[in-house]
């Protein structure tokens, strides 16, 4: 649909891109606009969001992690309700130390992913105070969501497995040949083994 | 007169059928298995009306009915449990991921086979099964306790050793009371 | 005289808590002092098991993430990913798919009443509403085969068309309920304990409520009318008719206010869906599962679940597998930070009440 007009969408991104010089700001499409900036000046681009245009709701923060270009995206979505835009502020840190500015004074509830993404990435938030385990207990291995860890060796070498089940393929004809069923005709069209 | 083989097996018998008619079922819900339990314990299925109810307390519970996938924290709060209940006590494995892992087979989280932790009496598979197949395995846990059966507890006192090293191969913190009922 | 400060560890092993997780108290006497949330103990590491699926064997499992709604796990799916690589919906598909997530919203809602009964004493009540559920998980079966995990809307439409005689079935059901919910009325809301026990009792500051990221009917019951369906509206949203449940009191039982009108309206839905679904296709076919890649791309969508705002957030680098699927249920920020908040200063009996009351869901804080 073409004939929506863009314009209070087109409007916070030139406001963003004035306030700060560094920052690129696209519409995308109707309701949603995106920026990208350097990783200093993440907090006090969210504050100003958040004080001066209106984006009050801090709907989701999240981070991926590029393994290949040796770095996290970490990425931040906004919400304005009067409005009605959403703000997507995204920002590029290195992969080793990784660190990152601590929020969760601006938005408390960026406590529960800070604790997450500590846990899960292994990213410090200087000065950041929360409790140390989330859902992992007595974890000693590398934080489970960056790419480099292996979950089904980790899996492998830790838990026990019914045979049968070595790869993530169809199980029917494995459990049938162990245990020497015959393969009933509606099931054989299913089959992997012709 | 006490130890005649004949009168034993009548005090089996009649011990057996009242065990099975009345058992109260640990309302632990320790996996994504927990959905289909209000179904089957209210209006419609109704399992009360074959002798199961829910319990709170472990310390007064005889079904422990393991509700799908553990992760290895609530494995740690599960074996507890298991370990506080008195005897007679039996386990229910609910769900595919008890038997193999189901869908969560590779998770770095989960554990793929429940009963190299604890001792299982009756598995129940599917993802999700439905409150009739739940039934189905309680009344399969009725008759054995009947038969005399399901003696689980019984394996797991004699093979304690081997349940432990397997515990305590992925609890590295193993800080828990021993109980020895 | 001065009380001993104590701490009291509420599950995981626990009838009044939902689900499986743990609240550690500090109390004297039964007031809470502190509160902090452990959770954890359903974690299975979705995201992580994505990376190693394609596509399809994703959606599959991403249903399992939240138990009592399973369906706006996979509409999130679903329309991120045709979001990416902008697949094209056929209408017909867009109708059922709200007329599925309309259904699962009222089933959810029956199994909340019972858990907010519940906990209040009211055990009649879980009888009643979990044995109506049971009629819409029919409907379920019937239309996708499982009770419960459907796995039904899957990127490019739904997977199968209205079975026959469907439209009638589910116009009865909402009948059904309707006259039902009148007895509700009788049992739950105009019950005196329940209203002395629900109101004034767990308040979330409407000033702040933005702020601390409370969303759904928790944020209505605050006067914020905002609802994603409204604001941000997805497949057919827009073309219906309805309105978002209202309260101001900003407590239990204003909470329990919105999501009982909330059922009325989601009645009503469905009725104006099968009153105006158009005929036609249903599905716009995906390329062969194993070697379906979709091009580079990402897409925060989010639905309007029973609980508030579901979001997902779903990255893709061009290869057959996602790069990145992050969930970011309701309860991720309902049962954390502001649980902790609202428990300061409650009675010990209340914990499970403020739990239900703002539908908290363990297995999609930790998936």
């Amino acid at each position: 649909m073409t004939d929506i007009s863009l314009e209070k969408e087109q409007k916070i991104a030139d406001e963003l891109e004035r306030t700060f010089p560094n920052l690129t700001a696209r519409v995308r499409r109707a309701r949603r606009v995106m920026a990208s900036l350097e990783k200093e000046l993440i907090p006090s681009v969210l504050v100003h969001a958040k004080d001066n245009l209106g984006f009050h709701h801090l709907s989701h923060m999240s981070v991926v992690d590029w393994i290949e270009d040796e770095h996290f995206e970490m990425v931040y979505t906004l919400w304005n309700h009067e409005k009605r835009v959403q703000l997507t502020i995204k920002t590029m840190i290195s992969r080793d130390n990784a660190t990152m500015a601590n929020i969760d004074t601006i938005w408390r509830q960026a406590n529960t992913y800070q604790r997450e993404m500590r846990e899960m990435f292994g990213i410090e938030f200087p000065g950041f105070v929360g409790e140390k385990d989330f859902l992992l207990e007595d974890w000693d291995e590398m934080p489970p969501m960056r790419r480099d860890f292996d979950t089904m060796e980790y899996a492998n070498k830790t838990y026990f497995s019914r045979p049968g089940r070595e790869d993530a393929q169809d199980v029917r004809d494995t459990i049938s040949k162990r245990n020497g069923e015959e393969v009933p005709d509606f099931a054989k069209k299913y089959s992997r083994e012709k | 007169m006490p130890n005649d083989k004949n009168s034993q097996k009548i005090v089996d018998m009649i011990t057996g059928f009242a065990r099975s008619n009345s058992l109260f079922m640990l309302a632990y819900g320790t996996g994504c298995g927990d959905i289909e339990i209000p179904p089957a314990m209210t209006s419609r299925y109704d399992w009360e009306r074959f002798g199961y109810r829910k319990m709170a307390t472990p310390r007064q519970a005889d079904v422990l009915l393991i509700s799908g996938y553990l992760a290895t924290k609530t494995l740690k709060r599960v074996i507890r449990s298991y370990e506080q209940m008195q005897e007679p006590k039996y386990v229910i494995g609910f769900g595919s991921c008890t038997i193999n892992g189901g869908m969560y087979w590779d998770s770095y989280n989960t554990i793929n086979m429940l009963d190299h932790y604890i001792p299982v009496d009756v598995y129940i598979n599917g993802c999700m099964p439905r409150p009739e197949a739940v039934m189905s395995g309680l009344f399969e846990l009725q008759e054995m306790i009947k038969r005399g059966d399901a003696n689980g507890a019984q394996k797991y006192r004699e093979n304690l050793e081997w349940y432990r090293a397997n515990q305590k191969k992925i609890i590295k913190n193993w800080k828990m009371p021993d109980y020895n009922w | 005289m001065r009380e001993k400060a104590t701490t009291l560890y509420l599950g995981p092993q626990h009838p009044g808590i939902t689900g499986n997780m743990m609240v550690k108290l500090k109390v004297e006497g039964d007031t809470i002092q502190s509160a902090s949330t452990h959770v954890g103990y359903l974690h299975r590491g979705f995201e992580k098991l994505m990376e190693r699926r394609n596509w399809l064997q994703s959606f599959t499992i991403l249903c399992r993430i939240c138990v009592p709604e399973p369906d706006p796990n996979e509409e999130n799916f679903a329309r991120a990913v045709e979001s990416i690589e902008g697949r094209e919906v056929p209408e017909r598909a867009k109708w059922i798919r709200a007329m599925v997530l309309e259904l699962a919203r009222i089933g959810t809602y029956l199994l909340w009443f019972a858990g907010q009964s519940g906990s209040a004493g009211l055990y009649t009540m879980g009888q009643w509403s979990i044995g109506d559920r049971d009629y819409i998980l029919d409907l379920f079966e019937e239309l996708t085969g499982g009770r419960i995990y459907h796995m039904y809307i899957w990127p490019g439409g739904v997977r199968r068309d209205l079975p026959k005689g469907f439209k009638d079935k589910v116009l009865q059901t909402m009948d059904y309920l309707e006259k039902r919910l009148v007895q509700y009325d009788k049992l739950m809301f105009d019950n005196t304990i329940f209203q002395k026990r629900a109101k004034g009792i767990g308040w979330i500051d409407p000033a702040k409520a933005i702020e601390w990221g409370v969303v759904g009917a928790p944020l209505r019951a605050a006067g914020i009318a905002s609802d994603v369906r409204k604001d941000d509206p997805y497949e057919i949203y827009d073309k219906l008719d309805f309105e978002l449940g209202h309260a101001t009191t900003s407590d239990v039982w204003g909470r329990s206010q919105v999501r009982r009108f909330e059922i009325e309206q989601s009645i009503n839905m469905v009725r104006q869906i099968m009153d105006k679904m158009p005929e036609g296709e249903y599905y716009n076919r995906i390329p062969n599962p194993m070697k379906w890649e979709v091009p580079p791309g990402e897409a925060y969508v989010k639905t309007e679940s029973a609980r508030g705002e579901f979001g997902f957030y779903v990255v893709s680098d061009g290869s057959n597998k996602p790069r990145r699927v992050h969930v970011k249920g309701p309860a991720y920020v309902h049962a954390v930070t502001l649980l902790e908040d609202l428990l300061k200063g409650a009675n010990i009996s209340d914990v499970s009440f403020i739990m239900n009351s703002l539908g908290t869901c363990p297995p999609e804080i930790e998936r």
